[in-house]
């Protein structure tokens, strides 16, 4: 139906507007969690290797260049949780408690929350259990 | 040209249009439906209303008392046995609008809620939050994509109807997108094209309410019925005109002057109570409203504003919540557009210009004068308004109509032959060539926002709430020199595909013609009946010589001329328009009185 | 109050088919005014400088969704977005992102209108009901669970928005899945298994990434990004649904 209608291309798309930066960078996060999971599973293969080489992972875990990543690798872990809380809402379906529609912030707080009693239990049983 | 063959065209897609092209499609599924319309369907000018679409619902309301408050409202210029058929049919519209899936708004225990309206003496107003018309139109458009015998012809303007051998058989229009003109044959043609409210400077109306559909009938002799009654709307925005809902006084809205005093006490509607009153006080009818407005104006009680003189809307004791809950829309249009909270500030007001009620003559089969055409929506003139429409009304008209307009015109339909194709081929072709010349570009002439400002500032001084023989005759002057000038009327788009300069040349035209029809039917209406109301020795309603309809027949270049038609009055006759408690005691005398009778 | 600005700048994206074969902006000088918005600028534009420019518009009230195009980058509705907000200019006016340019502000649509045709936008009823028997019940708690899906007023903002939808036409998209959506809701509705195609395509929700930005962008909070993504898991379950079963989800 288009006489000669024109076409915008769709390169650079993502730099066009703040939204879809932070959208990219959001994306970007799970390579970091993918990175974290590489790291984690070879330690627990090292870990099947025997003393030698768990201390072996754990001195390269101590490295300069390991601390550097693993602090990029928190920040990121944080914006992915960031973002991801506040994007879950979307994911639910409308629940009504007692008259009253759940909102959005409801349920991003309650993520945030999980979150940190998980993280705080697991920070607990790391500081209290030795092997 | 391009040519396609139907059975009903039907031109325009609002609400009446759809309902229409519904009912063919449900009642003749065999036969072709072309559903023509300048725009997209949901963007129809139905999908502004707001309040809410009446109909006989509640145990202690009767069909009795609905006809009663429309002829009433009407001030005796209805057929009334139109008004009867409309208000037999309205609830059953209601209930099969709701079984297409409109989301009205529902009261605890899952009924569909009514709301009080102007003028009306019972809760019959069946709403769908503050956005009636919206959920209508597009529940409509969403149940027409049921039906395949429905072809749309979306983005394409009509310009002109085919009438060859006495009768309507089909429609030119230009396919927008590419300025192509089509033939679109048909055997009964359908206008539901709206009103004609731009004319007017302020309006509440969208830019496509241009009167075409009513221009096109006109200019083939169909004539225009009671134009000179256009209703203002007693509370729209300043500078912009738009609609800030009936539903908002029927909620308990206050309208107040300068001194902070709820005005309307002063003329018939009182005594002011603090919660609403049906037919009473701000839920009087809207030409008294209006009226009000005009006197509390002349009287230097109005409030100075930058967009002109206005009066307030006092919302606040309604409280946040429940304006929130009832009246978002109207909340989110006084914030955005005026900065205004109504929750914590009263919103500025003022009358505009926002219905139609008269238009192209129907019967109560909605059939035109001209065979093979029909009119169905505010385009038309059916009967059920009278001098001054009540709000909630036109919603229902809609539906109880267009089923109408859809059966008859399919009926007619099964029973007449296609028309002859070379005969119809040539009309097209003329109609276009006569378009084409009248609109070719130029660049000597006016621009066509200079023509067309002028002709609504003149429609506006001389058609306003109250009109007198001079400054009416200075608005028909005008129009007549407009026409002319519209003739060389300047058009610096070249192009054929969306030469949307091009069409506002051709609406222009359309305008000018449907204004001459306004202010001459206005000028020889001497007397004050509804919303056409004199200060020049006319000031009363005169039964005797103007209990008739105004007919307006096109003359071309000339003025049009004015002739009368008889009102059908079957068992109301002509009484006291009252409201307020003068209302009330009068209706008990009246009730009485009809009792001792029978 | 004077107004201390007395002209504001705006760039428009031109584009005349039939003279021109790529887009090009031309920039016209608007007089100010404090409460004008976008749309009576370029109105101003089309009365007095240049009757050329062709753009849709009809409400004036954020309520036909006629007017929407690109504001300074962002997807917005001209009749509903004020030059106060967006000085001292210059303005940049485009069409609506992610849709062909047929002419000047005037996009494509009907790919949009053929999507919102094909998810059977219209109530199938659970249960038979008569005319006689009235409305269907429904009580304002299940009228809620649709109110906000069906603000839609198909403004096509949310596509302007939709990067997913820019890079690939195909994608059903934001409004046409909050349609679909809003009626699989309605209490009144009997019509889910007959949606279930649309919602399952590679193309129905499963092309959503959860960018988000169509909520954002939205006139009417209809909230799409809810609307498709809540229907991920409805999605889900009825593929796994259709192994357990040997006649599948379908009622």
């Amino acid at each position: 139906m288009s006489r000669k209608a024109y076409l915008r291309p769709m390169e650079g798309w993502w730099r066009r507007d703040p939204f879809f930066v932070r959208y990219m960078v959001r994306e970007a996060t799970a390579v970091a969690v993918l990175v974290y999971t590489i790291v984690l599973t070879v330690g627990v293969v090292r870990l099947s290797q025997g003393e030698a080489a768990w201390n072996g992972w754990l001195q390269a875990m101590r490295s300069p260049g390991s601390l550097v990543l693993h602090a990029v690798l928190l920040v990121s872990m944080f914006v992915h949780a960031k973002s991801w809380f506040e994007i879950m809402p979307k994911t639910m379906p409308m629940i009504v408690i007692g008259g009253k529609r759940l909102a959005a912030s409801t349920i991003t707080r309650s993520g945030w929350a999980a979150a940190v009693v998980a993280s705080i239990v697991l920070l607990s049983l790391a500081g209290w259990w030795r092997p | 040209m391009d040519v396609f063959k139907a059975d009903v065209a039907i031109v325009g897609a609002g609400g009446a249009g759809l309902r229409a092209a519904i009912e063919v499609a449900e009642s003749h599924p065999g036969l072709s439906v072309a559903l023509i319309s300048k725009v997209y369907p949901m963007r129809s000018h139905t999908v502004a209303a707001e309040g809410g679409a009446a109909a006989v619902t509640q145990a202690h309301d009767s069909l009795e008392e609905h006809f009663h408050d429309t002829v009433a409202g009407g001030d005796w210029l209805c057929e009334q046995d139109v008004v009867d058929y409309f208000v037999a049919h309205a609830h059953e519209e209601m209930v099969q609008i709701e079984h297409w899936g409109c989301p009205w708004s529902r009261t605890a225990d899952g009924h569909a809620n009514v709301r009080a309206f102007g003028g009306m003496k019972i809760e019959r107003t069946w709403f769908a939050a503050d956005k009636s018309g919206f959920h209508m139109l597009h529940t409509l458009f969403q149940t027409s994509i049921k039906y395949p015998s429905i072809r749309r012809f979306d983005e394409h303007f009509c310009v002109d109807l085919v009438v060859d051998d006495g009768r309507v058989r089909g429609v030119v229009a230009i396919d927008i997108a590419s300025g192509e003109f089509r033939l679109i044959e048909a055997k009964a043609v359908i206008i539901a094209t709206g009103g004609a409210g731009r004319v007017f400077r302020e309006n509440t109306n969208g830019g496509i309410v241009t009167g075409d559909g009513m221009a096109l009938a006109y200019r083939h002799g169909v004539p225009l019925r009671d134009m000179e009654f256009m209703q203002y709307h007693p509370t729209c925005m300043p500078g912009t005109g738009l609609l800030f809902t009936e539903a908002c006084r029927g909620e308990g809205g206050f309208l107040l002057n300068k001194d902070g005093y709820r005005y309307l006490r002063d003329y018939g509607l009182g005594p002011a109570t603090p919660t609403p009153r049906n037919k009473a006080m701000e839920l009087g009818p809207r030409d008294r409203l209006s009226q009000a407005y005009w006197h509390e104006k002349q009287k230097g009680r109005t409030i100075d504003g930058p967009h002109g003189a206005v009066v307030h809307l006092d919302l606040r004791h309604l409280g946040e919540k429940k304006l929130r809950e009832r009246l978002p829309q109207i909340y989110e249009l006084a914030v955005q557009y005026l900065g205004v909270d109504p929750a914590r500030a009263p919103i500025p007001v003022l009358p505009a210009v926002h219905y139609t009620m008269g238009g192209i003559t129907a019967d109560i089969r909605t059939a035109a004068p001209l065979p093979g055409l029909y009119s169905v929506g505010e385009c038309s003139s059916v009967g059920i308004h009278g001098a001054n429409r009540l709000g909630s009304n036109s919603l229902t008209e809609l539906l109880v109509f267009g089923k109408v307009a859809g059966i008859e015109a399919a009926r007619d339909a099964v029973s007449t032959p296609h028309g002859n194709p070379s005969a119809l081929a040539a009309l097209a072709d003329a109609a276009r060539a006569r378009v084409l010349a009248a609109v070719a570009p130029r660049v000597d002439g006016e621009r066509i926002a200079t023509l067309r400002r002028e002709m609504a500032q003149s429609m506006e001084d001389g058609c306003g709430i109250y009109r007198s023989a001079a400054t009416m005759q200075a608005t028909c002057d005008k129009l007549a020199e407009l026409k002319q000038r519209h003739r060389r009327v300047r058009v610096d788009d070249t192009s054929n595909g969306w030469n949307t300069e091009r069409l506002l040349a051709i609406e222009l035209g359309y305008q000018l013609d449907v204004a001459q029809a306004i202010v001459h039917s206005a000028l020889q209406r001497k007397e004050s009946r509804g919303s056409h109301q004199r200060l020049d020795g006319y000031e009363q309603r005169d039964d005797v010589n103007y209990l008739q309809h105004s007919l307006a027949y096109y003359q071309g270049a000339d003025a049009p001329r004015i002739d009368y038609g008889p009102v059908k009055i079957t068992r109301s006759p002509p009484g006291i328009r009252a409201y307020g408690e003068a209302g009330e005691h009068y209706d008990a005398v009246a009730h009485a009185e009809e009792a001792a009778r029978a | 109050m004077p107004d201390a600005v007395k002209s504001v700048e705006f760039d428009v994206l031109r584009y005349r088919p039939e003279q021109e074969d790529v887009p090009a902006w031309q920039r016209y000088a608007v007089p100010y005014s404090h409460d004008m918005s976008v749309l009576q600028a370029l109105q101003h534009i089309k009365d007095e400088l240049d009757g050329s420019l062709s753009f849709r518009w009809s409400c004036r009230m954020a309520i036909c969704g006629s007017c929407g195009m690109m504001v300074n980058g962002k997807p917005a509705l001209s009749c509903q977005t004020f030059v106060r907000d967006l000085l001292p200019g210059p303005i940049r006016i485009e069409a609506l992102a992610h849709f062909p340019i047929e002419r000047d502000l005037v996009v494509g649509v009907d790919g949009f209108v053929k999507k919102l045709e094909g998810i059977k936008p219209y109530l199938i009823p659970k249960e038979p009901r008569t005319l006689a028997q009235g409305e269907y019940l429904q009580t304002p708690e299940e009228l809620e669970q649709i109110e906000q899906f069906s603000s839609c007023i198909n403004c096509m903002l949310c596509y302007a928005a939709c990067p997913q939808f820019g890079l690939n036409a195909e994608f059903t998209g934001p409004g046409v899945l909050a349609l679909l959506h809003r009626y699989n809701a309605d209490s009144r509705d009997g019509g889910r298994a007959q949606r279930m195609d649309v919602l399952n395509a590679e193309e129905g929700v499963w092309s959503c990434t959860a960018v988000g930005y169509c909520s954002e962008v939205c006139p009417k909070q209809v909230d799409p990004a809810n609307a498709v993504n809540q229907n991920k898991v409805n999605s889900a379950k009825d593929y796994f649904l259709r192994f357990l079963s040997p006649k599948g989800a379908r009622r």
